[in-house]
C-alpha cells in the first residue's frame, strides 16, 4: 500500500508538469487550430533562462541574495522571457501563414524547434547545465506515513494546480478570456463582434508560453537540471495528454495530463519501466478510438 | 565550420609542395600523394554529443598534430565532419559520399555500436572497401560479424559486463538492480552484466530508461523497494544526472545506503558538479583509458595540449572518450602514412592492410589488432567519484 500510495504521488507529481505544458498546447490549439510543436522548446528556454538567472545570483561576488529572492527573480526572467518568445514566435513563423494551407504552419513550428533546440545546444551547452538548487530552496523531504517527497515536489504540484485554476478563472470568469473563447469558436465572427483577433491571439501566445516558462522553473527546482534536449521528450508527452483530454479544452489537459503522470507512474512501478512509454501510447490510441474527441472534447461537429 | 579553411590551407600547402617537388622528385624523397582525406564520424550534436563533443575534438587535434609533423609525405590529411546523429540512416548519407571519392581514407568512428552494425555491410561492399576504426564502439557482434572493415581501440562488452560484475561481487553485492537506457550499446552491455551475476547467485532485478528520461522517481521508488545494495546502469548519455538527483531526494545516498556502477557514458566528472555532489562516491568503468588519469609521458603530454588548445576547463566537457579518439585517429593516420603511394594515390585497400598488420603508436603506447579487428589487450578501467574528479581505481586487463 505505500508502495502504491508512493507511486501515485510519484505520478501526480510528474502529471502536473505535464498539465502545465499540455496547456499551452490545448490553448493554442483552441485559438488558431494550430498544433505548436516548439511549445515543448519554449518550456526548455524558459528552464535555460531560469538556471541561468540562478547562477549569475547565486554565485555572484556582490551580495549573498537570499534563495527565495532569487527563485522570485526567476520566475520573472523565466516566464516574461518564454512569454516574448512565444510571441515573437507567432509574430514571425505563424501570423504570415495564417490563411496558408494548414500544413504550412505545422511545418515551420517543426523548424522552430529545431532551430531552438540548436541554439541552445551551439550557444549554451551541450550538457546538461546545474540548477544550484542547494543554495535556492530547502532540500527537505516530506514524510507522511510511508511516503516521502521532496519540498520541491510538492510545490511543483501545488504550483501547477494554482495557476491552471487561475488560467481557467481567467479563461471563463473575465471579459477577455469571453473574446478568447470567441475568438476559438469563430475568428471572422468575433472580428465583426470588435474583438481585435490580433491581440487576442497574442496574449493566448503570451500566456501559454509564460505557462511553460513557469512550468521550465517548477522542473528546474524540482529535478536541479537541464538540458537542451529536455523539451522534446516532454513535448510530446504533453501534447498527448492535451489530446487525451480532448485538445482544445483546458480542464481537459489538466485531467490529462495528470492522468498521464499516474498512468506512467504506475505502469512502470507495477508492470516494467521496459514498457512505460508502451503503455503512455496505447492509452492515446484507446482514447482517440473510443473517445476521438478526448475525455472532455466536445464531439467536433462539421461548420456548415 | 573549420572545414572550410583547413580545405584553403591543403590546397595551399599542395602547390606549395607540388612547386618545389619537382626538383627533389629525383632526390628520393617518398611520393606525395595528391590528396588526403579521413572522416571523423559520431554524435557530435544532439542528445548524446556529450559523448561525442570532445571525441571530434580529439581527433581534430590528432589530424593538427599529424598534419603539423609533415602528414603524410608532406601532404596535410583533410578532415571531413559527419555527425550521425547517433543514428545509421544518417551515417549512411555521410558515407555514400565518402564511399565514392576514392581519396577518402578511412573513418574515425562511429562512436556508437548501432550505426557501426547498421553502416558496416555498405562500408565492406565498398569498392575498394571504407575502412573504419571505432573509438567506443563496444557491442560484441561489432566485431563478430566476419567485416574486416571494422577495428576497435576500445574494449568490448563481454570484457566489460563480466568485469563490472565481478567489481560488484567483489565489493559484496548480493542483490542488483541492472537498467540499460533502451539502446544497442546499453541493453546488451546490461545483458553481458546480469548474465554474469545470475551465474554467479547473485539476484537482479531489471529495468530501463528512456533515452532523454528526466524523471526517475518511478525507478528509483522501485529501487528502495526492491532492497538492492547495488544500482548499476549501462548509459552512455546524460541521464545519469536525473537518476542520482532522483536517488537523493529519496533519501538513498551513494556509498551510505546504495552503491553505483555506471559506464563509460557515466564516467565523467561533470555528473559530480551537475548533482551538486550527490554523485560523490559512484563508481564507473570505461573501455577506454582516460589519459588524465595516466601517469605516461605521452598520455600527460597529450592531456596538457588538449586543455592548452581548449581551455582550461575542456576536460571537464571532453567526456569519456577524448582519449580513445585520439589513439583511433593516430592509428587510422599511421596506416595511411605506412601505405605506398602509386601515381599520387594511396588506396583504400592497402590502408586496410596495413590496418590488419601493423603495430601503431599511440598515446597508450602500441596498438595492434587482432584477426577480427579488436585491438590486443584491451583493458577496463574502474573510475571512482572523488572530490571534483574521476579517479582510477582499478584496472582489469582484457
Amino acid at each position: 500500500m505505500g508502495y502504491f500510495l508512493q507511486q501515485l504521488v510519484n505520478g501526480l507529481e510528474l502529471g502536473s508538469l505535464y498539465a502545465l505544458v499540455a496547456l499551452g498546447y490545448t490553448l493554442i490549439y483552441g485559438i488558431l487550430e494550430l498544433l505548436n510543436f516548439a511549445h515543448g522548446d519554449v518550456f526548455m528556454v524558459g528552464a535555460f533562462l531560469a538556471a541561468g538567472a540562478a547562477a549569475a545570483l547565486v554565485h555572484n561576488e556582490v551580495a549573498a541574495i537570499p534563495g527565495g529572492f532569487v527563485v522570485v527573480l526567476m520566475l520573472l526572467v523565466a516566464m516574461g522571457g518564454a512569454g516574448v518568445l512565444g510571441v515573437a514566435i507567432e509574430r514571425v513563423a505563424y501570423r504570415p501563414l495564417r490563411n496558408a494551407n494548414r500544413l504550412a504552419p505545422l511545418i515551420t513550428a517543426i523548424g522552430v524547434s529545431l532551430l531552438l533546440e540548436n541554439a541552445v545546444f551551439v550557444w549554451v551547452s551541450p550538457a546538461p547545465v546545474l540548477v544550484p538548487t542547494n543554495a535556492l530552496v530547502s532540500q527537505g523531504i516530506i514524510q507522511a506515513g510511508s511516503v516521502a517527497t521532496p519540498l520541491t515536489g510538492l510545490v511543483l504540484f501545488a504550483g501547477s494546480l494554482a495557476l491552471m485554476i487561475a488560467l481557467d478563472l481567467f479563461v471563463f470568469r473575465t471579459r477577455f478570456g469571453s473574446a478568447m473563447r470567441a475568438t476559438a469558436q469563430d475568428r471572422e465572427a468575433a472580428t465583426f463582434m470588435g474583438i481585435d483577433v490580433d491581440r487576442v491571439i497574442m496574449v493566448t501566445f503570451f500566456l501559454a508560453s509564460a505557462l511553460a516558462g513557469l512550468g521550465g522553473v517548477l522542473f528546474g527546482l524540482r529535478y536541479a537540471s537541464v538540458d537542451f534536449f529536455m523539451g522534446y521528450g516532454l513535448g510530446i508527452k504533453a501534447f498527448t495528454a492535451a489530446v487525451i483530454g480532448g485538445i482544445g479544452n483546458i480542464r481537459g489537459a489538466m485531467v490529462g495530463g495528470l492522468l498521464l503522470g499516474v498512468l506512467e507512474s504506475l505502469s512502470g512501478g507495477f508492470i516494467s519501466t521496459q514498457f512505460q512509454d508502451t503503455f503512455v501510447f496505447l492509452a492515446l490510441i484507446a482514447v482517440l478510438l473510443l473517445r476521438p474527441q478526448g475525455l472532455l472534447g466536445q464531439p467536433v461537429t462539421d461548420r456548415a | 565550420m573549420a572545414q572550410p579553411r583547413i580545405l584553403v590551407l591543403a590546397a595551399i600547402a599542395s602547390v606549395g609542395m607540388a612547386a618545389c617537388g619537382g626538383s627533389s622528385s629525383a632526390g628520393g624523397t617518398p611520393a606525395k600523394p595528391d590528396k588526403v582525406q579521413i572522416a571523423a564520424e559520431g554524435p557530435f550534436t544532439g542528445p548524446q554529443a556529450v559523448i561525442g563533443a570532445g571525441a571530434l575534438q580529439a581527433i581534430q587535434l590528432a589530424v593538427k598534430d599529424f598534419n603539423k609533423a609533415g602528414g603524410v609525405n608532406g601532404t596535410p590529411v583533410t578532415l571531413l565532419i559527419w555527425d550521425d546523429q547517433h543514428t545509421a540512416q544518417v551515417a549512411q548519407n555521410f558515407q555514400a559520399v565518402g564511399i565514392s571519392d576514392p581519396t577518402v581514407l578511412g573513418i574515425v568512428g562511429p562512436m556508437n555500436s548501432g550505426v557501426v552494425l547498421g553502416t558496416a555491410p555498405g562500408l565492406q561492399q565498398a569498392s575498394p572497401p571504407l575502412p573504419l576504426v571505432s573509438e567506443s564502439a563496444s557491442a560484441v557482434k561489432v566485431s563478430e560479424s566476419g567485416w574486416s572493415v571494422v577495428h576497435r581501440v576500445n574494449a568490448r562488452d563481454d570484457a566489460q559486463g563480466p568485469a563490472d560484475a565481478k567489481f560488484m561481487m567483489d565489493q559484496g553485492a548480493k542483490k542488483v538492480f541492472v537498467m540499460d537506457a533502451k539502446s544497442d550499446y546499453s541493453i546488451g552491455l546490461a545483458d553481458q552484466t546480469e548474465k554474469y551475476l545470475k551465474d554467479h547467485n547473485v539476484s537482479t532485478q531489471r529495468e530501463s530508461a528512456q533515452q532523454g528520461q528526466k524523471d526517475f522517481s518511478t525507478i528509483v521508488t522501485k529501487i528502495k523497494a526492491s532492497g538492492a545494495e547495488w544500482v548499476y546502469f549501462a548509459d552512455e548519455g546524460p541521464e545519469a544526472v536525473f537518476l542520482v538527483n532522483e536517488m537523493k531526494h529519496q533519501s538513498l545516498t551513494i556509498g551510505n545506503n546504495i552503491q553505483f556502477l555506471g559506464t563509460d557514458g557515466e564516467e565523467d566528472a561533470s555528473i559530480i558538479a551537475n548533482t551538486q555532489g550527490a554523485y560523490a562516491g559512484a563508481y564507473a568503468t570505461n573501455i577506454a583509458a582516460d589519459p588524465a588519469g595516466l601517469t605516461s609521458s605521452a598520455a600527460q603530454n597529450y592531456v596538457t595540449e588538449f586543455k592548452t588548445e581548449y581551455g582550461p576547463d575542456s576536460l571537464s566537457k571532453a567526456g569519456p572518450f577524448y582519449g580513445s579518439a585520439y589513439e583511433a585517429a593516430q592509428v587510422l593516420l599511421q596506416a595511411i602514412k605506412n601505405s605506398p603511394v602509386k601515381n599520387g594515390k594511396i588506396s583504400r585497400a592497402d590502408v586496410l592492410s596495413n590496418l590488419g598488420t601493423a603495430t601503431f603508436n599511440t598515446i597508450f603506447g602500441s596498438v595492434k589488432f587482432d584477426s577480427k579487428g579488436d585491438v590486443q589487450g584491451g583493458g577496463i578501467y574502474v573510475y571512482q567519484a572523488k572530490g571534483t574528479q574521476m579517479v582510477v581505481v582499478k584496472q582489469v586487463s582484457g
